[in-house]
């Protein structure tokens, strides 16, 4: 008898105030959530308003550029344009899209581009700055997935984070 | 006999036992998805961030969003967007109406920009320019990922004439 007893006062706990005080913090927590979690990507405006650092890198600077057309890719650092495989220095982009005319943002060829700025970063491994030239008919979403194949390669790793490419990105004017 | 007595026992009162775990389990994970960002976005049919890779936290600074629509800074409307058609592909984008702009400068934008930027050092020199109220040129860019490049190198261009020079895109985060 005792022992059930015991039992019953156990279970006699009031537990409406913790209820209350849980019941009002959901709808409040609630209002704050986050279900999109946002991130930036940081980029300087080329030689126009307000003065930004100087590179310290007294080197001669590489100024690759990826310019970004309804093409494709064109690749091209300070002396050349690095030509389309295979084909030799033939006039139109480095790197095509898949489809002709680039409809989707999908149909450029990340993947290739990727492979080529792993090769100038094996060549210039201490290069960090990109310049990006989009054209101004190009989609601002084409802009961004292009930022993020140029700033790092997470199928290559690097001390188990994805090998970083060139993560100063500028932005340039671009062609009409 | 042992059942009978069992019974009335458990029909006392309402078990709220289990009610409370399925609280805390949901209080937990309200705690966990609170959102501290320092910025805010408003979803909306005419104004969807570019999904990207970027793990780089946001950080309070001015923030304008140009979605289909319109510039907003801050939260204020400045300046409505009209829709012309590409010479080239036919279809019809978002740009910054002719008259509301001097060249690539968006006069709007400029001035509001401008009265930022004011505000902000105004700010850094009553606080004696301590590095956290320090003005460093940071704008928050939101941008619809379906806006032509030069909408947004024209917001650009005008940004760095209000002295802002360093750009912050503003992308929701994603794996791929």
């Amino acid at each position: 008898m005792v022992k059930k007893k015991r039992i019953d006062e156990a279970e006699d706990v009031d537990l409406v105030p913790i209820m209350n005080l849980v019941t009002i913090l959901i709808p409040f927590l609630l209002m704050s959530v986050q279900f999109i979690s946002l991130a930036v990507i940081d980029s300087t405006l080329p030689a126009m308003g307000s003065p930004t650092e100087a590179p310290e890198n007294a080197d001669k600077p590489l100024n690759l550029s990826v310019m970004i057309t309804d093409q494709g890719y064109t690749v091209a650092g300070s002396s050349a344009v690095i030509p389309k495989a295979g084909e030799g220095a033939e006039a139109g982009p480095t790197v095509p899209c898949t489809e002709p005319g680039c409809p989707r943002p999908e149909s450029y060829d990340i993947k290739e581009l990727r492979r080529i700025l792993n090769d100038v970063k094996d060549e210039f491994p201490r290069e960090e700055n990109i310049i990006l030239v989009p054209e101004s008919r190009v989609q601002y979403e084409v802009l961004v997935i292009t930022m993020d194949a140029t700033r790092d390669d997470p199928e290559r790793k690097e001390d188990g984070k994805a090998r970083l490419l060139f993560p100063y990105v500028v932005i340039a004017g671009g062609a009409e | 006999m042992g059942k009978k007595t069992r019974r009335p026992s458990a029909n006392k009162g309402l078990s709220i036992t289990s009610l409370m775990d399925m609280m805390t389990i949901i209080l937990v994970f309200l705690l966990k998805s609170y959102g501290s960002d320092d910025i805010a976005v408003k979803p909306s049919a005419d104004m969807q961030l570019p999904v990207s890779t970027s793990l780089a936290a946001p950080k309070l600074a001015v923030n304008v969003m140009v979605s289909q629509k319109e510039i907003v800074v801050d939260g204020v409307g400045v300046l409505l967007l009209t829709r012309h058609n590409d010479e080239k592909s036919g279809e019809e984008v978002a740009a910054v109406p002719a008259d509301e702009k001097h060249g690539q400068l968006i006069s709007k934008l400029y001035e509001r920009l401008l009265e930022k930027a004011e505000q902000a050092k105004d700010l850094a020199s009553r606080t004696g320019n301590r590095e956290e109220f320090e003005f460093k040129g940071e704008i928050l860019l939101q941008c619809d990922k379906n806006l032509p490049f030069s909408v947004v190198r024209e917001v650009m261009y005008t940004a760095g004439q209000a002295q802002f020079g360093n750009f912050r895109f503003v992308v929701v985060k994603g794996s791929d």
